[in-house]
């Protein structure tokens, strides 16, 4: 085969390898069109495939210099000078343009950039570009690191705008490998392991590359594919940025205080836009309203009630009698610009409000609690408020021993269940309470009974009951997972079949601690989200009043409890759960938050994945493996050399001296089988005009191939291997 | 190591004598001084006048050794070469007056002109270590080294030698002729008085079975041993080759080897010793197939592509 040939097909390959490079930068100017206010995406493909044209022609560099600088200035004259290319004035204008802009880059001006300079500054990246890629594709031929930065590219338009890269996708990858077969036939052909004339006399190798990337083609586009394991992470992020706190509706949700409550379940995301930080000595739940009637699918207000003006800020909403001990407490609370809640959100046991201004009117929902916060009659959403309230202290004593409800019409209204619920609901609380005599002990069996069972924590994959289905028995008996919806829900309507009078609430859990001791009170400072809007229960005690519980797994609910005999130790130490292992993932937000500030908070160390350190973690290992790779030979020269300072012993010396051969092969320098490593090595000091190499070989040889030689390591061995090593890599 | 290689000194001395004589003949010195350490023979082939003889003779001159030399004429008797039993009328008996073969170093000149009956009486001599006359066996002088000169087998006149005594050889060689600087120089240096004649010797007879004790002691890895095995066993595999190199090739192979690394001054034998004598061990013990005869091909390729053929061991187990 005649030289001449051989240049020809490496030459007709190199073209093909070429196109693919361009084929695949235009992948990343097809979405710039879409994704930036930019225009004329066209002539930015024509240019570019006129600098890869000229790339490939492999004109002299001041023929190709003068070719695509021509090229950018008749684009700029195009696109925004009136006059002609050889005009006098759209040199001035030119010049003009230049001029400023050179001053507001000097300024670091950024945004006072004209068009016309962007598009300069855009044209001369795709020159480079061109260059670049020749360099990649042509010269050295390594495919991959462009391939996988367009892969990349790709990926996270489409995950983060409107881009839709189904298509490109697709276009991407069988080029991608395409190239990536070609590049390594012909990085083959250049380390003279396979002859090029193969390639002509039979072009037929590359009907198997081909026909493999086509079959995986339309295998991966036929074949079924899972759906997505990670909820979009795009709510997140846009709620950040544009602080769209409050969502509802579809099923899958973003978390957070909504108003509508007829319609429970499905699978929602966490969402953790600030509501608002709360200022106070201990942990509270803090109260929004409760709802009393259960249709099956959630929850509504069994009747519009009157809203009563609380006159200077005094609240007249109890849900705790006087004889509970209490200790006068206050806190603050400050919202977040993005919160959406034109109510009160206070914590048990408030008196007195202090709100921002005096133009504010409580108004208070004397059955549910819901006190609306108003401005001239219009809701308003305050910027923070003061609370004095009486932080409560419930003595189980007084619940143990507490009677029957005499107010009738409070049982009625607290007990009403559909008519369509499944009787084995009803069982099932019959089931669990059956040992159990007080209201106190069965209450507390039903909330316990939710931390075992096999009912686990989970936002998704959290179903919407169907037509026929009732949410609390769909939870109870199908589908045993869900969040604090189901829990409550549950709880209320198997409490409400024992005829317990109790009410589902809905509100705000403390958040996460993020400082101590902010302020001459000592007052922590907690910042809760959207992600922290719970819900829970409250049970009527005859005398004592209404009493919160918590069956939501993972949650704790912040209240104190008496103790004042002893019997009850027992029933106290209900959380002490034995299914407790469960709640490695089932802890919720708080831990969540905790992960990401891990001294913040219980020393638990539970830890749940959720979407967001799913991406960070694989971006962390994903850059630790690059890391690795990238670093590889380092970490094993660092190791090798550990290992022989301090055994010097003669498996680890050839070790590395095979690390050599190997390291060397890679730099196209194989040893041939039948050459001696004397014959080598005189190669390899030759190439590099020294005699490391012949000193470690002759070394080595003594340790392979004479008698009883083994301690051959010494400082200076070691020393010329790592200068040797670092030879070749350099 | 260094007990093993007290006389190395002497070798480079012999080789420095060699070199005074010889021009340009350095590797051949080596070679012969490879086969005489390794109590081995050689077998010298080429044209006439190229400085075979002149090789022997600087050798033997350099030794201190008794040097022997027979002419191999087509009319030369057994008993030319190994000696008759003469009456002696004094003591009433016979008595065995030993032929040119009771020397240390043999010149056997021209020995494929003779008669294969004389060359066996040579061949059996190089091989046993003795000689058997009137049905005595006695032994050969120590050290005993022979050098027998061949000219090519198809120049007319000649008894070529069979393939199973060639292997009594260890080593074939070939002088060539000298470059032209060699020659002038040669010129030059024999213009007055032949160098030969002012030489004296380095080594003597004694010393030099210490040495080749010594070499016997060089030391041989498993993986060098497995090379040389495997080198032999491509012969024997090898397409072009009807007849591969004996176990006796191996023998030889590692034998010259060893004296290959005491030369140069290693008490451990090297791949890099074997891969070099590979050609001067193994060629003249395989016959090549007819096919291959007829192809042009020549043993010295084919022995070529066995070693290319074959793996260099760099690794060894611990």
């Amino acid at each position: 085969m005649s030289r001449k040939s051989k240049t020809n097909i490496t030459f007709i390959y190199t073209s093909i390898l070429y196109i693919a490079g361009l084929l695949l930068f235009l992948e990343w100017l097809y979405p710039v069109d879409q994704v930036t206010d930019t225009t004329y995406i066209g002539i930015f493909v024509i240019y570019t495939i006129f600098c890869f044209f000229i790339s490939v022609l492999q004109v002299k560099w001041w023929l190709s210099l003068i070719l695509k600088g021509f090229g950018v200035f008749f684009i700029l004259n195009g696109l925004y000078s009136s006059y002609s290319f050889w005009s006098i004035h759209w040199f001035t204008e030119l010049l003009a343009d230049f001029s400023f802009n050179l001053q507001a880059l000097l300024d670091r001006q950024w945004f006072d950039l004209s068009n016309m300079f962007r598009t300069l500054l855009f044209l001369i990246i795709i020159w480079l570009m061109s260059y670049l890629i020749y360099y990649w594709f042509v010269q050295i031929k390594r495919v991959m690191i462009f391939s996988v930065l367009t892969f990349i590219y790709i990926t996270l338009l489409d995950t983060f705008t409107v881009y839709n890269s189904d298509w490109a996708i697709f276009r991407t990858f069988i080029i991608a490998f395409l190239a990536l077969g070609i590049a390594n036939v012909l990085k083959e052909i250049q380390n003279e392991s396979l002859q090029a004339y193969r390639l002509s006399t039979r072009p037929l190798w590359i009907v198997p590359l081909v026909g493999i990337v086509l079959f995986s083609t339309v295998v991966g586009y036929a074949a079924p594919k899972l759906d997505p394991q990670w909820p979009d992470p795009v709510p997140f992020f846009e709620s950040a940025v544009n602080g769209n706190g409050i969502g509802t509706g579809g099923v899958i949700q973003k978390v957070g205080y909504g108003e509508n409550d007829s319609t429970l379940g499905g699978s929602f995301v966490q969402d953790y836009t600030p509501v608002f930080k709360a200022f106070m000595k201990e942990e509270n739940y803090f109260r929004v309203e409760s709802k009393d009637y259960y249709t099956g699918k959630g929850w509504v207000n069994s009747e519009e009630s009157e809203y009563v003006e609380q006159v200077d800020a005094n609240i007249t909403y109890e849900t705790f009698s006087k004889v509970v001990e209490s200790e006068t407490s206050e806190l603050m609370l400050t919202f977040d610009d993005r919160a959406n809640i034109p109510k009160l959100i206070y914590p048990y046991g408030t008196r007195r409000v202090v709100p921002p201004s005096e133009d504010v009117s409580l108004m208070l929902n004397e059955t549910n609690g819901e006190i609306r916060t108003e401005v001239d009659h219009d809701a308003a959403n305050l910027s923070g408020y003061k609370i004095y309230y009486d932080s409560p202290s419930y003595s189980i004593d007084m619940m143990q021993k507490s009677s029957t409800p005499e107010d009738e019409e409070l049982v009625r209204n607290y007990t009403r269940l559909p008519s369509s619920l499944p009787e084995r609901v009803g069982e099932l609380a019959q089931e669990i309470t059956a040992v159990h005599e007080s209201q106190y002990d069965k209450v507390r069996a039903i909330e316990r009974y939710f931390s075992g069972n096999g009912y686990v924590y989970q936002i998704e994959n959290v179903p919407v009951p169907t037509e026929d289905q009732d949410y609390v028995d769909q939870f109870l008996f199908d589908t045993k997972a869900g969040y604090c919806d189901n829990f409550s829900t549950s709880m209320v309507v198997m409490l409400r079949s024992l005829d317990i009078p109790a009410r589902w609430v809905k509100g705000f859990t403390s958040g996460e601690k993020i400082d101590e001791s902010v302020n001459e009170d000592g007052d922590d400072v907690y910042q809760v989200t959207n992600a922290n809007a719970h819900s829970w229960v409250e049970v009527y005690f005859e005398g004592v009043g209404w009493i919160p519980f918590e069956p939501t797994q993972g949650f704790d609910a912040p209240n104190n409890y008496a103790i004042d005999t002893q019997e009850e130790d027992d029933v106290l130490e209900a959380p002490e759960a034995p299914e407790m292992p469960e709640q490695e993932f089932e802890r919720p937000e708080k831990d969540v938050e905790e992960a990401f500030n891990p001294s913040v908070g219980e020393n638990n160390g539970k830890f749940q994945i959720t979407m967001t350190h799913g991406i960070i973690l694989a971006v962390i290992f994903l850059g630790l493996i690059g890391l690795l790779i990238w670093k590889r030979h380092q970490l094993r020269i660092y190791f090798l050399e550990r290992r022989m300072r301090k055994r010097r012993d003669a498996a680890t010396y050839q070790d590395a001296y095979h690390y050599i051969l190997k390291v060397l092969k890679n730099k196209g320098f194989e040893k041939d089988p039948d050459q001696t490593l004397r014959e080598y090595a005189n190669r390899i000091d030759n190439w590099y005009g020294s005699n490391e190499m012949g000193r470690l070989t002759a070394n080595y040889e003594r340790l392979i191939y004479q008698n009883g030689v083994t301690n051959i390591v010494d400082e200076e061995m070691s020393n010329l291997w790592k200068n040797l090593i670092k030879r070749i890599l350099g | 190591m260094q007990e093993t290689m007290v006389y190395n000194e002497k070798i480079s001395s012999v080789i420095d004598n060699i070199n005074k004589v010889m021009i340009g003949k350095e590797d051949v010195a080596i070679l012969s001084l490879v086969a005489l350490l390794a109590e081995g023979h050689v077998l010298l082939e080429d044209v006439p006048g190229v400085g075979k003889t002149m090789l022997v003779r600087t050798l033997a001159k350099s030794l201190d050794c008794d040097f022997k030399r027979i002419q191999f004429t087509p009319d030369l008797l057994p008993s030319d070469v190994t000696g008759v039993s003469i009456y002696n009328p004094k003591e009433m008996e016979f008595e065995f007056r030993g032929g040119p073969i009771f020397g240390n170093i043999v010149l056997a000149d021209e020995i494929n002109r003779t008669s294969p009956k004389t060359q066996s009486a040579l061949l059996e001599g190089m091989e046993e270590k003795s000689v058997t006359v009137d049905g005595d066996t006695i032994p050969l002088q120590k050290p005993f080294f022979v050098m027998a000169t061949q000219n090519p087998i198809e120049y007319e006149g000649t008894y070529p030698l069979p393939e199973a005594q060639l292997d009594r050889f260890i080593l074939k060689l070939t002088m060539g002729y000298p470059s032209l600087a060699d020659e002038l120089e040669m010129l030059e240096r024999t213009s007055k008085e032949h160098p030969i004649e002012s030489l004296s010797s380095v080594m003597t007879k004694e010393e030099l079975v210490l040495i080749q004790k010594e070499v016997r002691n060089v030391y041989i890895e498993k993986n060098v041993q497995q090379y040389i095995v495997n080198l032999v066993r491509e012969t024997r595999n090898h397409e072009s080759i009807f007849l591969g190199v004996s176990p006796r090739g191996s023998i030889a192979l590692m034998k010259a080897a060893k004296a290959f690394a005491y030369i140069k001054g290693r008490d451990f034998v090297l791949p890099d010793d074997v891969k070099y004598l590979a050609p001067f061990v193994l060629t003249h013990r395989i016959i090549l197939t007819s096919e291959a005869k007829y192809d042009g091909k020549t043993a010295k390729q084919i022995v070529e592509q066995v070693v290319k053929q074959t793996f260099v061991p760099i690794r060894k187990e611990f």
